[in-house]
């Protein structure tokens, strides 16, 4: 076992930043859209609301770092690997079969998790963003000059965004568990060292 | 650990109850409270408007020499009201208090009093004696009425002050000048109208005097409107902010100003939408300034935080009276809310007479009338609405096979002059006349053979009402089932009882019939959320199974 | 450690079903077709009916007046009060279990939902007996009570009977059916 320094601070205030504020846009979103009854309308939206702007912060920042350190090419996907990862966790994941990936500091995603996230970034994202956008201003439509638009529409792919969200949230939170041990991706998360295999 | 299901129960139950108990705690202070009002309330206090009011007038008329006289009737009155306001019957004349008529300008459809056939007393028409009651003026018994008559404008009704003129039906808009037994039958006697002293208090409009008829439209007391009726003479604060006889006191012509009698504000071509702010004094143009705008501005929320904004952005959907007014009809007064002429006519074995009352104490059916509804506090139906309202009128096709509405408010969702707003909506059943294809106009009271009231006989009363439209009765008719409605306006609630965004933004909310629009908290993309919490759920138990498996294998070694 | 985490567990589960149930296990709330006055009266009519099992009204209250007395408004509601000796007897005459005297009078309350329609609502006797082992009487009062908001459609619309026909009750004189 080899420990390396895979999240840097800011990376990691980041990641649990955003993961509280999308857990809570998650609960609250589904209360504006009449899942269920818990904080109220009134105090969903206005916190749903607030979330989201501290989300549109935080990405600011993010997107700085991300080009300033060069960290965005993390995301660059590849199609190498795609397969033995796929069959690793569809078999060798059961049997403590070699990982087929090896986590450094320059590739710190294995190419299943990069096209999963590139699928956030360039599908969910900008689906979430764009209709969250124009539901936030849904009183300046006329305005902007985009009163075609029907909320009706926007919020149906708002909800759509928010279901394949709530999805990935799932998933992303069980192969969090999918390390040499189950906690160690967590506390690499945490404290920024990851212990990899040699 | 092994605790006895019966027992975790019992401590279950426990819990339930101490928590119950503290719900009732929560709940119990008001008790005593309401013990303690209801004891030392006193009844409803009928304050008379000369005592409670010093009038701010420069003039004082028991001192004009003109008023220092025994006057017979009301006509000689308006005389010597003349004699100093010499152009105030003219004015009186030009409006709809006195003509009974007025010309939609957007619909060009001839409404008024004169003209409508509601579906409560129905018609004024072959009516007048009774109807007349509520008219500025004196001696309207037919269509023979002279309009052009100035000492036939009634002064006194709008400017009593006293509390003690009163028009009654079957006088032709006279008050009573002799002894007379009112109620009908009660062996109560009214004493003859003291006209002298009237004439010389008489002041500003107030509550009171426009109530005298407003308050009692639809043949009593809260009747036809639900958000106007006599608890809003001196109302307390939780029943209208802005007629709180403690706190703001506002008379009706704070917000329907007038201006040469002419009193602004109606529901023939209600103002459902200004977008131009506050009504500044001096402003030209036509405004209305009965409205909620003229006032309180675009932005009537101060600016503050998101959930502030967003209550001033709604205005571009909703009308204020929508959040502000919870339930109309709030006083302690029940207003009706279905009438049905179709039962009417039902006499008892001695062929006499029946009325029958509710639990609430409000007549449910009359001999005279038929079958009634009535309701306390009622929640308002919704409707989109531009301020054009379109009505039935007499000799209108209408097709019988649906419910006849007798008006129709336009406007819809995807219009940006609409906006929602609350309504009463009135249901009955009435004459129509088939073989002239209209909604039928009946005589119904009167010393005559054929008025209703008097011989509960249909066809009789038909043809005299009939012919006095002008048209011969066919002979034949049915009862319709009409709906008419009125925007609720009035009764407006503190601030702190205005709707709250989920009595609107839930299930089956308060909006649920509105249609057209979106409105986020109603669930109302069930397909989506089925699909999106299945495939969700679905993910959940995948991993589970995979995290199963990986468990299993782990423990196998 | 398995069972503590495990009690644990269980403690936190009954407390949810406490929490969410608690309203459901404490009274029960039915749908009325009438208004709230008729509803009132006709539960009224139906306590008057069984004077034979020692009950009578014992007063009428209308909380949402005191509220708008306030300034505020609150959608219709009354409290229909009723009190049977037989019932009360027994339950007062015992050191113990005077202490019960806090359920009494017997209140249905009749109240206006949001959407327009009516609820009654009654405290449940019969959990009440079984909790505190007075079931004997309070399962026969829970027998009554549902005979209480029992209507026959075919009876017209009696009276709202206001005030407090059995008199004060504080005020020294015997207070009707306790």
């Amino acid at each position: 076992m080899k420990r390396i320094y895979i999240f840097k601070r800011f990376e990691r205030f980041w990641h649990w930043s955003q993961a509280a504020l999308i857990i809570t846009m998650l609960v609250t979103g589904f209360e504006v859209h009449g899942s269920y009854d818990l904080l109220g309308f009134k105090t969903a939206v206005t916190t749903h609301t607030t979330a989201a702007w501290s989300l549109v912060w935080l990405w600011v920042f993010a997107i700085f770092w991300h080009f300033t350190t060069g960290e965005w090419k993390q995301y660059i996907p590849t199609t190498d690997k795609v397969a033995a990862m796929f069959r690793y966790y569809l078999t060798g994941i059961f049997t403590d079969a070699p990982h087929p990936f090896k986590q450094t500091r320059l590739s710190k995603h294995n190419p299943l998790q990069k096209l999963a996230y590139l699928f956030v970034l360039a599908v969910i994202n900008p689906l979430i963003w764009i209709t969250g956008w124009f539901y936030l201003f849904y009183n300046d439509w006329a305005a902007w000059g985009v009163d075609f638009l029907n909320l009706e529409y926007v919020a149906f792919f708002h909800v759509v965004a928010a279901f394949m969200m709530l999805i990935f949230v799932i998933a992303h939170i069980y192969l969090g568990t999918a390390g040499h041990t189950p906690t160690a991706h967590i506390k690499a998360m945490i404290t920024g060292w990851e212990e990899t295999e040699d | 650990m092994n605790i006895p299901a019966k027992k975790i129960y019992r401590g279950l139950l426990l819990i339930g109850c101490f928590l119950a108990s503290s719900v009732s705690a929560n709940v119990a202070p008001a008790e005593p409270a309401a013990a303690a009002a209801a004891s030392t309330a006193p009844a409803v206090v009928m304050v008379e408007e000369t005592e409670a009011r010093k009038s701010t007038s420069t003039a004082d008329h028991s001192k004009f020499e003109e008023l220092k006289k025994n006057f017979k009737n009301g006509p000689e009155v308006t005389k010597a009201c003349l004699t100093c306001h010499t152009e105030a019957a003219q004015q009186v004349h030009s409006t709809k208090h006195w003509t009974w008529e007025f010309l939609n300008p957007a619909t060009k459809q001839k409404l008024g009093k004169k003209n409508i056939i509601n579906n409560f007393c129905t018609s004024v028409t072959s009516n007048q004696t009774f109807c007349s009651a509520c008219h500025v003026g004196y001696g309207w018994s037919d269509d023979k009425f002279d309009f052009t008559s100035e000492n036939n404008v009634d002064c006194v009704v709008c400017h009593d002050t006293t509390g003690k003129y009163k028009k009654l039906p079957g006088l032709s808009g006279h008050p009573n000048y002799e002894v007379m037994e009112w109620p009908p039958h009660s062996g109560k006697f009214r004493e003859p109208t003291d006209l002298k002293t009237i004439a010389q208090k008489v002041g500003k409009t107030s509550r009171a005097t426009c109530g005298a008829c407003h308050f009692y439209g639809g043949g009593g007391d809260a009747v036809k409107h639900g958000d106007l009726d006599s608890s809003l003479k001196e109302p307390q604060k939780y029943l209208d902010v802005h007629m709180d006889a403690k706190g703001l006191d506002f008379s009706c012509g704070k917000c329907h100003l007038s201006d040469s009698h002419e009193v602004s504000g109606s529901r023939y071509a209600p103002t459902a939408v200004d977008d131009n702010g506050a009504l500044m004094r001096g402003d030209k143009g036509d405004r209305n300034p009965t409205t909620c705008v003229a006032c309180h501005g675009k932005a009537p929320h101060p600016p503050g935080t998101a959930a502030v904004e967003k209550l001033n952005s709604h205005t571009d959907k909703i009308a204020c009276q929508t959040c502000h007014i919870p339930a109309y009809a709030r006083g302690n007064k029940a207003t009706k809310m279905t009438w049905d002429w179709s039962t009417a006519g039902k006499l008892d074995e001695e062929g006499h007479r029946i009325q029958k009352r509710g639990s609430d104490g409000n007549v449910i059916y009359d001999s005279k009338k038929g079958d009634f509804t009535f309701e306390r506090y009622v929640i308002p139906e919704y409707v989109w609405f531009n301020g054009e309202v379109k009505f039935t009128l007499f000799g209108d096709k209408v097709d019988t096979n649906n419910v006849v509405k007798i008006n129709e408010f336009q406007g819809s969702a995807g219009d940006p002059d609409s906006r929602i707003w609350p309504v009463k909506t009135f249901r009955g059943k009435q004459p129509y006349d088939v073989g002239n294809e209209t909604l039928g106009v009946f005589h119904t009271a009167g010393g005559d053979d054929s008025a209703f009231w008097g011989n509960y006989d249909w066809d009789k009363a038909m043809a005299w009402g009939m012919k006095a439209m002008g048209v011969e009765y066919s002979g034949e008719m049915v009862f319709v089932e009409t709906e008419m409605s009125w925007p609720i306006t009035h009764m407006v609630a503190p601030k702190e009882d205005a709707l709250k965004c989920d009595q609107c933004h839930r299930e089956n909310g308060r909006l649920q019939n509105i249609g057209g629009v979106y409105m986020p908290g109603t669930n109302n993309t069930p397909m989506l959320d089925w699909l999106g919490y299945a495939a969700a759920l679905m993910a959940l138990i995948g991993v589970l199974i995979h995290g199963g498996i990986r468990y299993y294998m782990s423990k196998r070694g | 450690m398995k069972y503590i985490i495990g009690a644990l567990a269980m403690l936190v589960l009954v407390a949810v079903i406490a929490l969410t149930q608690a309203q459901n296990l404490m009274f029960n709330i039915t749908p009325s077709p009438y208004g709230v006055e008729e509803t009132a009266a006709r539960i009224q009519e139906n306590i008057q009916r069984m004077e034979g099992r020692g009950w009578a009204l014992s007063g009428l209250r209308n909380p949402a007046a005191a509220v708008a007395a306030s300034g505020s408004n609150v959608p219709p509601v009354l409290l229909v009060e009723a009190c049977s000796t037989k019932y009360s007897g027994p339950l007062l005459k015992i050191e113990n279990s005077r202490i019960y005297s806090i359920l009494m009078p017997c209140t249905i309350t009749v109240y206006k939902n949001d959407d327009g329609s009516t609820s009654i609502g009654t405290m449940n006797a019969g959990l009440m007996g079984w909790l505190f082992g007075i079931s004997d009487i309070m399962d026969e009062v829970f027998a009554d009570q549902q005979a209480f908001i029992t209507f026959d459609p075919s009876r017209p619309a009696p009276p709202l009977i206001k005030g407090r026909p059995g008199g004060g009750g504080g005020d020294g004189k015997p207070e009707a059916g306790c």
